[in-house]
């Protein structure tokens, strides 16, 4: 019935869905090659006595909790999980939790400036072009937005490289602090936001070309409509027409392309992160996978899931906020 | 009725307006041709009158009404908008200025089913010109009584002021479009195929609506559609429209009873009758209208006409007066035919 309930059911839903995929993700990783065991014990093997690294293994194993049958140690991880215990890094050799926070907080905090970057330049780039169709710059923008969406990131991220860090070096090409700089505060993050320049500009490159274009076809198809035109003969200011008319309405498609964009952005700035070698969520992870590190890739395919369960009902909820023909129900 | 015409005051002057658009070149060097929407069309519209503005799909109506608000740039003559003494060039007049004007000069929508902004309540959609034109101030409580007015006067239930249009009925809908136009107070509204979508219980309601609120607020219409029954009933004067002209207009009486246009005559035929003693013969158009973009040679009706003689496929009619404040551009008028 009303928005509380229907939000409950999506909430089970939710729930219903995660452990589903959690057990099919749970099951995946266990039947990799692989032998986690092994990967821990590492040098070990070589320089113990046999049967002393027999005992040692046997040891690790009960330690880790595989001897027990599959289902037992399922449990074992949800639970630790919901309990946020995330299990341990083999790779590292520290809890995932403590590892896993660092790159997240880069990742996140990357792709905020890339959002506000994109938004910021998409949406009256999408507006401006709309009124202004056919023009000159309208199609000067057509073309530069197709371009931009059509070029891969990575050889955006290569020809700003070659661009602002070799040819005019302005910008600083990798990581995220200067080496051997240790301030804190405002210094600090200064430095921070001066490395994320690069690779800010090159994740919104594709993002400004897909949105303005979104943008600008949504409001093409609202401005065609009668109630632009009840609105000009009201005798509404043009700004009002565009601005408070057009442009809501313009925005209920381009929720949707948006919320899977934001969520596509989390697991798309592996690429960038590698080229600019940024200690970020997505570099972590392939090292995770190149090491089987189970845990912490359980651990952060799991985010992901949340993620974008989460992003649906959003979706959802940002629906009703900008259509009041939409309501939640059922 | 047709002595009183002389005596008005005339609220809108119109003189030889055109508009065309431009059609879409599909050579690159193709020399650019134009849809002649409205092909000079010359007419004066009186205080407190209700024209009736008929004719076929794609002649030309709806962009005469909107054009005459300036909701398109006109391409050539005027529209003389007398108002206190003063009279308005409206195309002369800056965007601002028409905006302010538009307070004036109101139209309602033919579907009213989009031409009401979802994302809006019925009270911001009737409330906004409000405001825009500074007849009330943003959130001035007296606002929201006159809006409670406008309503009721339009049939309207108060409770409905927060809803949004996805929640009425096209009848109500329509009322909604109506009160909009007209909580401005305009002197002037287009109704442009208003109660075209609506069904014809609901049509009969809407055009009573209409009528008792230009009797309350002495309003003008131009009453745009391509009913006929509907036109004969609310309107005073009718003129009818072929392929962007005007070619006959009369008041209502004086048109059917000694329609003079060959056209008018073909249309009116077609209205359909009950009575079993009256055996009119049926006019029927042979072919389809003509392209507007490349109209026939002199009478543009020749094509059709089954009167037509040489001099029509040579010579454009004028526009005459033929007395009883009856104009029609034909050569060969008909005379004294009853309808």
């Amino acid at each position: 019935m009303g928005k509380g309930r229907y939000l409950l059911k999506r909430f089970i839903y939710i729930v219903f869905v995660f452990f589903i995929i959690s057990i099919l993700m749970f099951a995946i990783y266990k039947s990799m090659p692989g032998d986690a065991v092994e990967i821990m014990l590492g040098s070990s093997k070589t320089t113990m006595k046999p049967d002393a690294y027999a005992a040692l293994y046997e040891q690790t194993r009960q330690r880790l909790g595989l001897d027990q049958p599959l289902p037992i140690q399922y449990f074992a991880w949800m639970g630790n999980m919901l309990t946020g215990n995330f299990g341990y890094s083999t790779q590292y050799k520290k809890e995932v939790i403590q590892i896993i926070s660092a790159p997240m907080m880069n990742t996140v905090m990357l792709n905020i400036c890339a959002m506000i970057v994109v938004f910021l330049i998409s949406i009256p780039l999408g507006i401006i072009t709309a009124v202004r169709k056919n023009g000159v710059f309208d199609k000067v923008i057509q073309v530069l937005t197709i371009v931009g969406y059509s070029i891969p990131g990575f050889i955006i991220a290569l020809l700003s490289i070659f661009l602002f860090a070799v040819k005019f070096p302005i910008f600083p090409i990798s990581g995220l602090r200067t080496a051997g700089m240790d301030a804190g505060g405002l210094a600090g993050l200064g430095d921070q936001l001066w490395h994320m320049v690069l690779p800010v500009m090159v994740m919104s490159v594709s993002g400004i070309g897909g949105i303005t274009r979104y943008v600008r076809a949504s409001m093409i198809d609202v401005l065609r409509m009668d109630y632009i035109r009840t609105a000009r003969a009201k005798g509404l200011r043009e700004k009002t027409v565009i601005y408070v008319h057009a442009f809501r309405n313009a925005l209920i498609p381009v929720v949707t392309i948006t919320t899977w964009w934001i969520i596509g952005l989390f697991g798309g700035s592996i690429v960038i992160e590698s080229v600019f070698l940024i200690p970020g969520l997505g570099k972590m992870l392939i090292d995770a996978l190149m090491q089987r590190d189970f845990s912490v890739v359980l651990t952060m395919q799991m985010f992901y899931v949340i993620l974008s369960l989460a992003g649906n009902v959003l979706m959802d909820i940002a629906y009703t906020l900008v259509d009041p023909r939409v309501r939640l129900e059922n | 009725m047709n002595m009183q015409n002389e005596n008005r005051e005339v609220l809108l002057e119109v003189r030889d307006l055109k508009q065309y658009f431009p059609v879409k070149k599909t050579k690159l060097r193709e020399k650019q041709r134009y849809v002649r929407a409205n092909d000079g069309i010359t007419i004066d519209i009186y205080e407190g009158e209700t024209l009736g503005l008929v004719g076929e799909s794609g002649c030309g109506k709806s962009t005469f009404g909107r054009t005459l608000l300036q909701l398109y740039p006109q391409t050539h003559g005027e529209v003389l908008y007398h108002k206190d003494g003063q009279t308005i060039d409206l195309k002369a007049q800056s965007k601002e200025e028409i905006r302010v004007l538009r307070k004036d000069l109101q139209l309602i929508f033919q579907d009213p089913y989009s031409s009401l902004n979802p994302r809006m309540t019925v009270g911001q959609i009737i409330g906004e010109g409000l405001t825009s034109h500074g007849i009330y101030k943003r959130g001035d409580p007296a606002m929201r009584d006159y809006i409670f007015k406008v309503m009721e006067d339009c049939g309207l239930a108060t409770y409905m002021f927060g809803r949004y249009p996805h929640q009425f009925s096209g009848g109500q809908r329509q009322r909604i479009g109506i009160a909009r136009s007209l909580a401005l107070k305009p002197r002037f509204v287009v109704c442009d195929e208003a109660v075209s979508a609506l069904d014809v219980s609901i049509q009969s309601q809407i055009l009573n609506l209409l009528s008792d609120l230009k009797e309350k607020q002495k309003l003008t219409y131009l009453f745009i559609t391509h009913d006929l029954s509907v036109v004969k009933y609310i309107s005073d004067r009718i003129g009818v429209m072929y392929l962007g002209n005007m070619v006959e207009l009369a008041p209502t009486e004086e048109l059917f009873n000694n329609t003079m246009h060959p056209y008018t005559e073909a249309l009116l035929s077609a209205i359909p009758v009950v009575d079993e003693e009256d055996k009119r013969e049926r006019i029927l158009l042979e072919g389809d209208i003509p392209s507007p973009v490349s109209p026939p040679s002199g009478c543009k009706f020749h094509t059709r006409c089954r009167y037509c003689q040489q001099k029509c496929k040579d010579e454009v009619p004028e526009w005459i007066d033929v007395g009883n404040n009856h104009y029609v551009a034909c050569h060969f008028p008909l005379h004294g035919k009853k309808g």
